[in-house]
């Protein structure tokens, strides 16, 4: 019970903007629940992802321009909310990503010098 | 880019804050039946599947309030919904809120009104130049006050010398009147009012030309500018008679062109035209101004010029050698930013202005007094309530703010009243000032510097008298509260009490400052005084204008008096150059033997030229000798009148009649007319001793020299006309001067009641000022003291119940009610008379002997306090009296 809990790691602040956006990059537009269940599927159970963050990460990207929401059908002929990237979402996740790739470097030396 | 994109998004999220919700909502319910599908997928019935959907999603509550906080500005939100419930609140209270709105409204408003005078005649610059914030008024001053002219000299070498300003101006502070002729149409001559300037005037100000153009440097000085009004007024705004000519003083001049339409001169003086100086003939004196050359500060141009004043030449070629000039503090240049009223008077209007704004503070702070003691007793009204919700899990903080939110909303609605009902006292203000011998520009615009102004006040008061209620409401014992029904602590009601207090008191205040001033204002129509201005029409002519020299000038003024005093229903008339409440000249006397208490050799008197018949046209008393008669002519031996101060001071310890026969010798701060040299050493007789005047200058008489028009000539004067019965008469005067003169305008006429000094203008302004906002104080201390008595016999039902059942006779009952709000009357008015008599003190220079612990005025606030106090606790006490005892003990 306790090393799984440990296994999970709870998002920094800011990172699920970026993995919302890659996973639209990389699977097209997808509702709330497909996202959801693809995020928690890839990071294999190891990522807490509550809805209660995903909403609010999702009408931010929007709001800032970066996806768009459209109703639609599934499949199954029900209705979802599917979110696209727009043109401005790939130009943020580019600054976004390398932002996130030098911070990521700069935790690794600091830790990596201290260790 | 998307930061910004998303900040108006969330701004627009709060004005529609109900579709996002919607959408929300249809978001969350697709997502819980895409989860559902997956459950049954996997094989749960019906039902299990949706209640499986809803374990795995969580809490759906927290969410929303997640995204809401997300996609909008959480504290806007609230704020938004507090102003919605506060609204909701003021609408179920009407009667509450249109008082409390109204009361504040007058206060704010009255501010407001005497904030937009300051700003249009201190803080703003004249409206229509360019880049008002770089242009700067050099100033000269001798003592404190006052507006002291430049020379030309020194206008040339502050030109020539400074460096941090450029392009500097010079204008004349007053206008000049010129006879217009050749207006088609128009057979009388015409006063028009120039002002001479400097060339580079409207260069240096920015001001463009509405058609033609203006003057500059080069142009030949026979050019005039007119003013945009005075082209519509007398020329209809007709195009066609730019380049033409207009005939002033006999004189031909050519229109250049109109200034721009927004600009009526740098000052509050707003002129018909202007012309430029003669270079041959120079502004010998006049103000000055200046833009600050670009990269200079306001603060080093001052250092600058004050240096260069210290170097000038002084005293200047113009004004005689004194003897006494050690001993004047030395003229100093000072630099400050351009304003409508010039650097040294601005201090005075300021003064005037302070009071006014004074009396107005009161009466907003017993009207926000009013306002919070009302708020108490609601935020008591409403302890469940509050209770509750703290007990539901508001914070306290929010809550203060919610109460805040409530309070603000009143006051803002009181302060946009305010800002509305200011305008309508703007214009009351301008019809109370007195027909000013000039055209002015008195425009009282309501700029964003006088909305913000209203706004702010309000939202200070708000805050400030808010937040004790609002603590006081938030301040629940939740416990005790949901469990009994007690009636609130007793330190609410003594904040209550402690507000009415102070109502009360600042009201006696406001009322007895009033009073004073009103006594004060009668006052000026009685001997106090020193002269009668009832009934005295005043007509204001020019002689130079129609081109009279001394001698020509002089038979005119006789023949004309003459005449005067021929037509039907004159009293009495005279003809001198200053009324008796203004405008006086300053003299500075010399007498045989005799020295100042500090040992100078001038004494500084205060001075009028006048006709025969004068002192009686004023019913000016005479204490000893005679008054001039026409024996004093031109050629006869020169004569003085000396006011009875005069002669105390210039020869300690002798009765009026021994004056009379003694010497004593003027030196007039005067030029002569024509050569502008100065008049020097002239040794008069004195031949009469006349009252003090006492309307002057307000307080103490200062000593005052009279000399005969006969032989001492002055061409600006006035014609002073008693009639039998107060009937106007100026028509008759100005078709007898055209008559005589058909060449000569009269620039000028209205009653010496209208004319009034600056002094009486603003006694009257303050009187009539504190005493409105002393009734609407009184009014709204009373509203005070029957809310709060009120108060407490509801709270005190039981109580009384008791009492009367256990025998209490109604006297005792009335005792009990009406103690209560006298004791807070009596407190209150202990208080403001505390409060009164120290103000009045202050005012001593405005109170024309009246004294400043008026006996009559203090006596009759009292009394009338007093009465309001009982009238206040009438409905209360009848209350008290009605309770039926049964009723009262079985309402458990």
């Amino acid at each position: 019970m306790s090393s799984e809990q440990t296994d999970r790691v709870e998002l920094l602040q800011g990172t699920l903007d970026l993995i919302v956006l890659r996973a639209l990059e990389t699977m097209g537009p997808q509702h709330a629940y497909a996202l959801a269940s693809r995020l928690e599927q890839v990071a294999q159970s190891r990522l807490t992802l509550n809805q209660g963050t995903l909403y609010p990460a999702l009408v931010r990207l929007e709001q800032k321009g970066w996806i768009k929401g459209s109703w639609q059908r599934t499949e199954r002929n029900r209705e979802a909310k599917y979110y696209r990237i727009t043109r401005a979402g790939i130009r943020g996740l580019r600054a976004e990503t390398e932002r996130w790739r030098r911070l990521a470097g700069l935790v690794d030396t600091l830790l990596l010098n201290e260790g | 880019m998307g930061q910004v994109r998303r900040f108006l998004l969330r701004l627009a999220n709060l004005l529609q804050p109900g579709k996002a919700d919607d959408e929300l909502d249809r978001e969350l319910s697709a997502h819980l039946l895409l989860l559902e599908d997956e459950f049954r997928r996997r094989g749960l019935s019906g039902e299990e599947a949706r209640l499986a959907a809803r374990r795995a999603f969580g809490r759906i509550e927290q969410t929303k309030d997640r995204h809401r906080d997300e996609r909008s500005f959480r504290w806007m939100d609230e704020l938004t919904r507090d102003l919605r419930y506060g609204a909701r609140l003021l609408r179920r209270n009407p009667l509450f809120t249109i008082t409390a709105a109204a009361s504040l409204a007058v206060a704010i408003g009255a501010g407001t009104t005497v904030f937009t005078a300051a700003n249009a005649l201190l803080l703003r610059t004249a409206p229509g130049v360019a880049d008002p914030g770089r242009l700067v008024d050099i100033n000269r001053s001798v003592g404190d006050l006052g507006v002291e002219p430049i020379p030309y000299s020194m206008y040339l070498d502050i030109r020539a010398r400074a460096t941090l300003v450029e392009q500097v101006y010079s204008y004349e502070l007053t206008l000049r009147p010129v006879r217009l002729t050749d207006i088609p149409g128009q057979a009388a001559a015409d006063a028009v009012f120039a002002n001479r300037v400097s060339p580079n005037y409207f260069a240096a100000l920015g001001v463009p030309a509405a058609a033609g153009r203006v003057f500059g440097e080069h142009d030949a000085s026979d050019l005039v500018v007119l003013n945009h009004r005075f082209w519509r007024r007398h020329f209809n705004e007709d195009a066609s008679i730019i380049g033409g000519s207009l005939r002033l003083n006999d004189r031909l001049y050519t229109i250049a062109g109109v200034a721009a339409e927004s600009f009526h001169g740098n000052t509050v003086l707003a002129p018909d035209l202007w012309m430029p100086a003669d270079p041959a003939r120079p502004l010998e004196f006049a103000l000055v101004g200046a833009r600050l050359t670009p990269g200079a500060s306001r603060s080093q141009a001052a250092a600058e010029i004050a240096a260069i004043g210290q170097n000038l030449r002084l005293p200047g070629p113009d004004i005689a050698p004194d003897p006494t000039a050690r001993r004047r503090p030395a003229p100093r240049l000072t630099l400050s930013r351009s304003s409508p009223v010039p650097a040294g008077i601005r201090i005075l209007v300021g003064g005037f202005l302070g009071l006014l704004m004074a009396i107005v503070a009161v009466l907003l702070t017993i009207a926000s007094a009013n306002v919070a003691g009302v708020l108490l007793a609601r935020a008591t009204a409403r302890r469940r309530e509050i209770g509750i919700r703290l007990a539901l899990g508001v914070g306290r903080a929010r809550l203060v703010r919610q109460l805040l939110t409530e309070t603000v909303l009143l006051f803002g609605l009181g302060g946009l009243a305010g800002l509305g009902l200011s305008r309508v006292m703007n214009a009351a203000i301008l019809r109370l000032l007195p027909s000013f011998p000039m055209p002015a520009d008195a425009a009282l615009a309501q700029d964003g510097r006088v909305v913000a102004f209203a706004l702010g006040v309000s939202l200070v008061a708000a805050l400030a008298f808010g937040l004790t209620p609002a603590l006081q409401a938030s301040n629940v014992d939740v416990t005790s509260t949901l469990k009994t029904d007690e009636q609130g602590p007793s330190r609410a009601i003594r904040v209550r009490r402690a507000f009415v207090v102070a109502q009360i008191a600042l009201s006696v205040l406001l009322a007895v400052v009033g009073g004073l001033l009103s006594r004060a204002l009668l006052r000026t129509g009685s001997p106090a005084l020193g002269f009668d201005p009832r009934g005295v029409e005043v007509v204001s002519i020019d002689l130079s204008i129609g081109g009279y020299t001394r001698t020509t000038g002089s038979t005119f003024a006789r023949d004309l008096l003459g005449r005067i005093r021929q037509m039907p229903d004159v009293e009495t008339a005279a003809i001198a150059y200053a009324t008796p409440v203004g405008g006086v000249l300053g003299f500075q006397v010399a007498i045989p033997g005799e020295t100042t208490p500090d040992g100078g050799p001038f004494f500084d008197t205060l001075g009028n030229v006048v006709t025969p018949g004068y002192l009686a046209a004023m019913r000016i008393g005479l204490a000893a000798g005679r008054e001039f008669s026409d024996v004093d002519s031109a050629t006869s031996p020169r004569v003085a009148i000396l006011s009875e101060t005069a002669v105390r001071r210039f020869w300690r310890g002798i009765a009026p009649d021994e004056a009379i026969g003694r010497q004593i010798t003027l030196q007039p701060m005067l030029v002569e007319v024509g050569t502008r040299r100065p008049v020097t050493g002239v040794p008069l007789t004195v031949v009469g001793v006349a009252r003090d005047l006492t309307g002057v200058n307000g307080r103490t008489p200062r000593p005052f020299v009279y000399v005969p028009l006969e032989q001492q000539y002055m061409s600006t004067l006035k014609i002073l006309t008693r009639t039998t019965s107060a009937q106007r008469i100026a028509r008759e005067i100005r078709s007898l001067v055209t008559t005589i003169d058909p060449r000569l305008p009269v620039l000028s006429a209205g009653t010496l009641d209208d004319e009034g000094s600056p002094v009486m203008t603003q006694l009257r302004v303050a009187a009539i000022l504190a005493g409105s906002l002393g009734i609407c104080g009184l009014l709204l201390a009373a509203m005070g003291i029957y809310g709060l008595t009120a108060y407490l016999v509801t709270r005190r039902t039981r109580e009384i119940g008791v009492r009367i059942a256990l025998g209490a006779e109604p006297g005792d009952l009335i005792r009990m009610v009406l103690g209560e709000g006298m004791r807070m009357a009596l407190t209150g008015s202990a208080l403001g008379l505390l409060l009164a008599a120290g103000a009045s003190r202050l005012l001593t220079s405005l109170l024309f002997g009246v004294a400043p612990l008026d006996p009559l005025t203090f006596g009759s606030v009292i009394v009338l306090f007093g009465a309001i106090a009982l009238a206040a606790s009438y409905g209360p006490v009848r209350r008290a009296l009605r309770i039926n005892p049964v009723e009262a003990l079985r309402y458990e």
